[in-house]
């Protein structure tokens, strides 16, 4: 160990009480930046897979159009070929085939415009969390023709309970009027109100043969294996779907354009927690500074001598720098290890916020929350405390640069 | 002292033009009024060929309709033979719709009225709100055109405050004979939304009456609507008992 080390290690423990609460300071905002990074990923990831498995999915294909203005008539004509493509692609978990279309619904005696759903009963299974969802009743299964699901709120609004009537009338494919009259099977609360309030599931089939939609569908929706693999399988389904039918072409979309909404969500929420980041980093590194200028205050008649006996202002410099990197080092890895240990616990055991569930079921999250850790979250944050105390040290160490040995011997 | 007599009573002059309703804005809702009339007659049976069109395809029905003064229609759908059966009542601001394949009434909530009717051009409040327009807009005629040697007066509608309608503005053209030539709606930055035409002037039921009513969304040309008077006659009356829930449900020939 070179002599310059060693002095700038004594004189961290000099004053010790100084330096374990500006090491306590580090390492308390690396490990809050840490905590925070991991839940914020953590519930981004939870928003985006509970969004995409009640409603869109993580990609989709549709005819084109269909996804600004959903008109009954932009179908994918084939579904089937569609799902001959998708089967051969890797790293799909499942997918499934949706009608949608914009009807009046009526109990005995109420009606309201809803959003009727026709859903493949097996297939929606793997891909939506629906079938967990059902609060009373049950899931439609393969052998059902006249049943559905509805969302909790719309029941609530219609006054319906389980096998009530229920009255469906729109238009259909061929702008025929469409009617048909079903049972009530099952009643879900999703937690996302929007989507409670105005859908209605029924099976395919029915949709199908109700609206004349022949073999044709609206929407095919994929899940991918995880999220980071989306992109790679949007690309893959891109290139297959351009060879097929060009009469009715068809596009690939995923979950950010079809959840505009929730892409700017997070980035709205992003960038409110990097001003707090900011402004708590910004708060250590003035203790840092207001550590060190201190330190000076203090040894300004050392460094006096320091420099009498011919020491370099260049070296005295190198010793505070040390110092400070050594303490911000030391704060910093405490910080990590001790962010880690929590992060990991939390990510294990989940962090109950139901007391916050009001404010959250508006983006699709209920129940527990699981903070996720990874190399990004656990090592962005304390990275940039460590810049910005290394540049708060900097200043103090530069001004012994100005110091005049006999001026300084003298200070007090 | 003399000039200033003349003051008053320029200013009281002016005072009375402005207070008083004007005979010109009067005349307007004057016009509007027996125009409408005219169309709906006092009671009238009429049957009339839809065809909505798109640029990729193209749809017909043949529609039965009664209607009683102002406030009263009742519509039934004859053709095609999938939608035979189709009724809507509609009373005031209020409207029912009857399916047979369900044999269900549904009475369209407040919510669906700004849809489209049958997936026409057509909501459902230009069908249940056709009086709206003598209720809730004030009528003010603001240029006159000649078509075919008769005298048009152009009429701007503006919504009266307060009043329930989803309209910045109407602007109507109306023939010296009452019939209506076009009626143009604006949303509330007064931008064109859609517009109906009238062609086709001829006797129908005993009177002049347009044949053709064309409704256009107002930046798409291929995209519109058109009701073809088939049969047109109109009457002194008509029974109570047509326009019910029961008579809606009931089947028709």
């Amino acid at each position: 160990m070179s002599i310059d080390v060693k002095m700038a290690w004594r004189n961290i423990w000099r004053n010790p009480r100084r330096t374990v609460l500006t090491i306590c300071a580090i390492a308390f905002s690396s490990l809050l930046l840490v905590f925070m990074l991991s839940f914020q990923f953590g519930s981004y990831e939870t928003m985006i897979n509970t969004s995409v498995k009640i409603q869109t999915g993580h990609l989709q294909v549709q005819a084109e159009g269909y996804q600004d203005k959903k008109t009954i008539r932009l179908v994918v004509p084939n579904p089937a070929a569609v799902g001959e493509i998708l089967e051969r692609i890797p790293h799909i978990q499942a997918f499934t085939f949706r009608g949608q279309a914009f009807s009046l619904v009526s109990s005995k005696d109420r009606t309201y415009g809803a959003l009727v759903t026709g859903i493949d009963p097996i297939r929606e299974i793997q891909v939506s969390r629906l079938k967990k969802l059902i609060r009373k009743g049950s899931f439609l299964s393969e052998s059902d023709n006249n049943q559905a699901l509805v969302g909790k709120l719309l029941a609530r609004n219609l006054r319906l309970e389980l096998g009530d009537e229920l009255t469906l009338l729109g238009q259909g494919r061929d702008g025929s009027i469409a009617a048909t009259v079903v049972n009530v099977k099952g009643i879900y609360s999703s937690g996302i109100d929007e989507f409670d309030r105005s859908a209605i599931q029924i099976p395919l089939k029915l949709f199908q043969n109700v609206y004349t939609m022949d073999e044709a569908v609206h929407e095919v929706v994929i899940i991918g294996e995880s999220l980071s693999d989306i992109a790679e399988i949007k690309r893959s389904i891109e290139l297959k779907l351009s060879k097929l039918d060009p009469q009715m072409p068809l596009r690939i979309l995923d979950w950010e354009q079809l959840m505009p909404g929730l892409r700017q969500g997070i980035e709205m929420d992003l960038v409110s927690g990097m001003i707090f980041y900011f402004l708590l980093i910004l708060v250590v590194a003035f203790s840092i500074l207001n550590t060190f200028l201190m330190a000076i205050f203090e040894r300004t008649r050392e460094f006096g001598v320091l420099m009498a006996i011919g020491t370099a202002p260049a070296r005295l410099t190198k010793v505070l720098l040390i110092e400070s990197v050594t303490m911000t080092m030391i704060g910093i890895f405490i910080g990590i290890l001790m962010g880690c240990m929590i992060t990991l616990y939390f990510q294990t055991i989940g962090i109950d916020i139901s007391g916050a569930s009001e404010l959250l079921s508006q983006f699709g999250i209920s129940g527990r929350m699981h903070p996720k850790l990874s190399v990004l979250s656990a090592v962005s944050g304390p990275l940039a405390v460590f810049i910005i105390t290394f540049f708060a040290a900097l200043y103090p160490a530069l001004k012994v640069r100005r110091m005049r040995p006999v001026e300084a011997m003298r200070a007090v | 002292m003399m000039n200033k007599g003349i003051w008053i009573s320029l200013v009281a002059f002016f005072w009375v033009s402005i207070s008083s309703p004007s005979p010109l804005a009067l005349s307007a809702n004057q016009l509007v009024e027996d125009s409408f009339n005219y169309v709906r007659g006092k009671a009238s049976v009429s049957t009339v060929m839809m065809t909505i069109h798109r640029p990729e395809w193209q749809r017909e029905m043949t529609i039965r309709a009664w209607t009683r003064g102002q406030k009263e229609s009742l519509f039934y759908i004859d053709a095609p033979p999938k939608d035979h059966g189709n009724g809507t009542l509609k009373k005031g601001r209020e409207m029912w719709i009857y399916n047979p394949k369900v044999n269900r009434v549904i009475k369209v909530p407040p919510s669906m009225m700004s849809q489209s009717w049958m997936g026409s051009d057509f909501s459902n409040n230009d069908l249940s709100k056709s009086d709206s327009l003598l209720t809730d807009y004030t009528h003010s005629i603001i240029g006159t055109e000649t078509h075919d040697g008769q005298n048009v007066y152009v009429i701007k509608s503006m919504p009266k405050p307060d009043a329930p309608v989803i309209w910045g503005m109407q602007k109507l053209k109306i023939r010296e004979d009452l019939i209506w030539l076009s009626q143009e709606f604006f949303d509330e930055e007064l931008q064109p939304v859609k517009v109906m035409t009238t062609l086709e002037i001829q006797m129908l039921g005993g009177r002049l009456f347009p044949k053709v009513w064309r409704m256009r969304k107002a930046e798409e040309k291929d995209k519109y609507t058109q009701l073809n008077y088939k049969s047109l006659m109109f009457k002194p009356g008509l029974p109570d008992s047509l326009f019910t829930l029961a008579n809606l449900r009931k089947p028709r020939r």
